[in-house]
């Protein structure tokens, strides 16, 4: 529910409550008001009629009026005081029953005890009383909905500046190195809130770059003296003066710091998956990847005498970084490539919104919970890095592909959707 | 061939001039970006290894100056920095080569000849070692002018071995430059063993002496001593 109907709601179901109890108050009010009034007319009636009866003895003219009322009758016993009453009496011409104030008194008119009871119609003030009542309910009514348009065009002004700060959150993207600006509100909520957003990303952001500047300035850091000894141990190489024995320690000395400068870069470049440092996107073909890299693996492929069964459809493409995806082909063929046995089978499949590379391999379904942990090794070639699957598993996470690992027919299947939605 | 050489790393380009002299070139060495722009406003150069990261500046703005001054020099870029970004800015503003570190010397060794032989014969040049001669614009290659019949990556090999010869050449590092990226060493070590076998079989076929050693264990060396 949004802000706005919330408040809405609130005020109209608080100022509906309050309306009714303050129509039965003001009923009330009004009603006593009005009898009050109607009393003390009555007051002038009576004297007005003792006066009457005083001197006109015991006559009394009455003036004809459907609203008023008198009855006088002649009685034994003392007199009492006023007595004020409601009472309904029935109007022979109209045929309804109607409301009447009534005060009876009993005077002492020479000498003779009379009951006296005035009725005045209530019929007129009762309409009054309503319609009054009416006139007010329509004001209250007006005024809650123009209030309620008010609240609603005010709101949408006042929030302009809040809706505009929630679409800046969500488009906002750490790579585009765009500038957060956002909109300043004379609002002090939405000020302190903008400026509190402000201050996060920009320590978000700061946050960020020396996580980047880290990762770079590490592999930098760390391919340098790499880079260090391969070139010493490359000259010492050409010394010539070592004997067998040596030449076989420097060797093993090389390529351990080749592999060592392999494992750094290949985790720099899971890191800066992870951090998503690969922004640019654009429409990559499976297929010109997979050319180019089976010719590249043309010896090994041959070595291990594999039969290559492709079944490209023409024409596909994904939307994705180009590096990435020559990422992603290259370490799954490689792997397909790297585990299969003499004369198996590697069968790529492209299609629509799939890649699916399948090799045969050892007789035995992987480990589908290990498989695309950093550094798993099967034990058949303790020369891998382990952290090719790794590198695909990362990448299909950074765009929501879904990769999946099947072991049926005798052949490891490892396929990647990326359309899901289509 | 003159190279001027721009790498903060003192122990490193040491040892890069220590595999490459004695072959012929002149090696000078700076270590910063200031004083590359002198060394390039006083003399002339025919090559420069370039390092991306120098204490004061970096080395892709040395190569953008050079172009503005329009001088022509083979300019490879060596560089920590293994992103693709990196590399083809690199490459687009002028570099010819990209070496990500740690890389072989002899493969930096390789990429300074093709350079040399671009600039100094305008590319249409023949390389001539002992009976062997090769048309490297043309991947060709001859022993006692009989025409070697050479897969890609024989050739290749050839030419890279001509490139560095009496040098030992890692495994490794054959197997960088033969397939790059796409292949783990390991992996390739048997067909870089047939790939020489098969080159040597072709030379010998033709009469050319047997130049190749294989160093147990380590590597091969083109010994023409």
């Amino acid at each position: 529910m949004r802000l706005l109907t919330k408040t809405t709601l609130n005020l109209l179901s608080i100022s509906l409550f309050i309306y009714l109890f303050g129509v039965i108050a003001f009923y009330y009010s009004l009603r006593y008001q009005v009898d009050n009034n109607v009393n003390k007319e009555m007051e002038k009636r009576k004297n007005s009629i003792v006066r009457q009866m005083e001197e006109a003895h015991s006559s009394v003219s009455q003036p004809p009026s459907r609203n008023e009322m008198v009855i006088i009758t002649p009685v034994d016993g003392a007199g009492s005081t006023d007595r004020y009453a409601d009472t309904f009496i029935f109007n022979k011409e109209e045929k309804r029953y109607q409301l009447f104030r009534q005060l009876g008194f009993r005077e002492t008119v020479n000498k003779q005890q009379y009951d006296i009871r005035i009725f005045k119609s209530l019929e007129e003030t009762d309409n009054l009383i309503v319609s009054i009542i009416m006139t007010m309910t329509i004001l209250v009514i007006l005024l809650i909905i123009t209030l309620l348009i008010v609240n609603r065009y005010s709101s949408r002004l006042v929030w302009k500046v809040f809706y505009d700060t929630v679409g800046k959150i969500n488009r906002y993207d750490l790579n585009t190195h765009e500038e957060f600006a956002l909109q300043d509100s004379d609002v002090k909520e939405f000020a302190d809130l903008n400026r509190v957003l402000r201050t996060m990303t920009e320590r978000i952001k700061n946050d960020y770059l020396n996580l980047k500047e880290y990762t770079e300035n590490a592999s930098h850091e760390i391919q340098t003296p790499l880079a260090i000894i391969n070139s010493k141990l490359e000259l010492l190489l050409q010394s010539g003066v070592m004997n067998e024995k040596q030449y076989k320690a420097l060797a093993d000395a090389y390529e351990a710091s080749i592999r060592l400068s392999k494992y750094n870069s290949t985790l720099i470049l899971l890191a800066k998956i992870e951090n998503k440092q690969f922004p640019e996107s654009k429409m990559v073909s499976p297929e010109a990847i997979l050319t180019t890299l089976l010719e590249n693996l043309d010896d090994l492929i041959r070595s291990k005498k594999l039969e290559v069964i492709r079944q490209i459809t023409p024409n596909c493409t994904v939307q994705m970084n180009p590096y990435l995806a020559e990422m992603l082909i290259v370490n799954l063929v490689k792997n397909a490539v790297r585990h299969n046995v003499k004369g198996g089978k590697l069968v790529i499949e492209v299609g629509e919104s799939f890649l699916q590379i399948s090799n045969t391999g050892p007789d035995l379904p992987l480990d589908k919970n290990l498989l695309f942990k950093r550094f798993y090794k099967s034990s058949s070639s303790p020369e891998s890095l382990g952290l090719g699957l790794a590198i695909v598993q990362k990448i299909c996470a950074l765009y929501g592909f879904e990769v999946s690992y099947q072991f049926r027919e005798q052949m490891h299947c490892l396929k990647i959707c990326y359309r899901n939605e289509a | 061939m003159k190279i001027l050489i721009i790498e903060d790393e003192k122990t490193l380009s040491d040892a890069i001039v220590e595999y490459l002299d004695g072959k012929g070139h002149l090696c000078e060495v700076v270590y910063t970006f200031e004083e590359a722009v002198e060394k390039i406003e006083l003399y002339q150069y025919d090559c420069m290894v370039v390092d991306i990261n120098l204490p004061d500046g970096s080395g892709l703005d040395l190569i953008r100056l050079l172009k503005k001054r329009s001088i022509t020099v083979g300019i490879i870029v060596v560089s920590a920095r293994n992103s693709l970004d990196n590399r083809i800015e690199g490459l687009e503003i002028g570099a010819d080569h990209y070496l990500t570190k740690p890389f072989h010397l002899a493969e930096l060794n390789a990429h300074l000849k093709s350079i040399h032989r671009r600039i100094s014969f305008n590319g249409s040049n023949e390389l001539i070692l002992n009976e062997i001669k090769l048309i490297p614009d043309e991947h060709r290659a001859f022993v006692l002018d009989q025409e070697l019949v050479l897969t890609k990556k024989e050739y290749e090999l050839l030419l890279f071995f001509i490139s560095n010869k009496n040098k030992i050449i890692t495994k490794a590092g054959l197997a960088e430059h033969l397939w790059g990226d796409h292949m783990d060493a390991a992996d390739s070590y048997d067909f870089i063993y047939t790939h020489i076998k098969n080159l040597r079989r072709e030379l010998l076929k033709k009469g050319c002496k047997d130049y190749i050693k294989t160093i147990y264990g380590l590597g091969y060396k083109f010994d023409i001593t």
